[in-house]
């Protein structure tokens, strides 16, 4: 009875993990469309990394280890999409961190519009990153 | 601007449009599957794939992937990896003599000077050990599931590589991933290769039994054969061995490319018209 009720849980917190996912994957896709240069849809790819690619995986494996009648095959759906996920929330700062830093300073993208660039400020005074 | 979106539409439209009466026609063929006698020809092959009760035509690999690349047609592999070798050779020759030893002994090139920041190294410091164990997962289990020795050296040349680009060539270098290394764990790839091809061979050298070169299982006039089990595990015979020498010889091969790829011009220019010598 505890048991039905622990995986009735499980199901209901990745179901709506999943779809917490879907709505970021859609809010971060019309943000890539929609803002003005490369640095803020960066910042809207991102939301589709963790948001939408690592909130959706740790629900597919709730949903797993909640869905019974896969039998014991469940536990590996669980241990890829838990795997896969924790390597996604490692990788997707960094990747988007390699990204920005390097297109910052190459001025591949130039920030416009900007109000504030705490990064120059700090260049001119002589400081280190 | 305007236009030229219209027209890409319009292409589009068309590809589709034309792919689907050329099915609906049937342009590409009556045939919605093989031929019945390529069917056939997979059927046994997978019949035989795994398959104890008919010792002598099957080659004990659940894959029948890995089956056909090493066993059902291995010589043909064989000459794939002779043809990958001959072309890293190939590489190796326009860039024979260049090192970059002379530059790694300037202390600039020491440190830590080069490269990406320091979330991105370190984050390649946690992945670089998870991709070598992937990759030799890959590789080891390729008799088993999908995978094999070529696309396991693949992974694991990816770890050098990304140590290549987030750090630097330098410091890969100075962590003892040269070319003499590279160079050697390919050799020992390929005479592997080469031993396992002839394993049968010895073994029927020594037992007084006819067998052939590149044999795996048992055949009806070559009795012998190599174990398809070790205590209860399935190793698939030769497939076992050739996989893990093909992936020291490719992630060897591969590194080692990586590595002349990543040489400063103008050092491999100094080399090349002859200012230094080594």
């Amino acid at each position: 009875m505890v048991e039905e009720l622990i995986n009735e849980i499980l199901m209901a917190a990745g179901t709506l993990m999943i779809v917490v996912g879907a709505i970021a994957d859609l809010t971060g896709s019309i943000g890539l469309l929609r803002f003005p240069n490369f640095f803020v849809r960066l910042h809207a790819a991102t939301v589709g990394t963790i948001w939408g690619a690592f909130v959706p995986l740790i629900g597919a494996a709730l949903f797993a280890a909640g869905y019974v009648e896969l039998g014991t095959h469940r536990w590996f759906v669980t241990g890829g999409a838990a795997v896969t996920a924790l390597l996604i929330l490692l990788l997707g700062p960094v990747g988007s961190h390699a990204l920005a830093r390097a297109s910052y300073r190459s001025k591949a993208a130039i920030p416009y519009p900007l109000i504030h660039d705490a990064l120059k400020e700090k260049f001119r005074e002589g400081g280190k990153e | 601007m305007r236009i030229k979106k219209l027209l890409v539409l319009g292409s589009l439209i068309l590809l589709v449009l034309t792919f689907s009466l050329a099915f609906a026609r049937g342009a590409l063929g009556y045939y919605p599957l093989p031929l019945p006698r390529v069917r056939m020809l997979a059927s046994w092959y997978l019949y035989t794939t795994l398959n104890p009760q008919y010792t002598n035509f099957t080659a004990m690999s659940p894959v029948a992937v890995a089956a056909i690349v090493w066993d059902y047609r291995g010589l043909d592999t064989l000459f794939e990896t002779a043809v990958f070798f001959l072309a890293v050779v190939g590489a190796l020759t326009l860039m024979r003599g260049v090192t970059l030893k002379s530059v790694l002994n300037n202390a600039n090139n020491k440190d830590n000077n080069y490269g990406l920041s320091l979330i991105s190294k370190t984050a390649a410091r946690l992945l670089t050990p998870l991709i070598i164990a992937v990759s030799a997962s890959i590789a080891l289990h390729g008799h088993l599931t999908h995978g094999g020795g070529f696309q396991g050296g693949s992974a694991a040349a990816v770890a050098p590589l990304l140590v290549l680009v987030i750090f630097s060539v330098y410091f890969l270098l100075s962590r003892g991933i040269s070319e003499k290394p590279m160079f050697m764990l390919w050799t020992a790839g390929l005479l592997g290769i080469y031993l396992t091809t002839l394993a049968a061979v010895f073994i029927g050298l020594l037992t007084g039994l006819n067998a052939y070169v590149f044999q795996n299982q048992p055949k009806f006039d070559a009795p012998v054969g190599l174990p398809a089990q070790i205590s209860g595990t399935l190793i698939s015979g030769s497939l076992f061995f050739l996989n893990i020498f093909e992936y020291l010889a490719v992630a060897g091969e591969f590194t080692l490319v990586f590595i002349l790829l990543s040489m400063p011009e103008e050092v491999v220019k100094s080399f090349i018209s002859g200012e230094t010598y080594e």
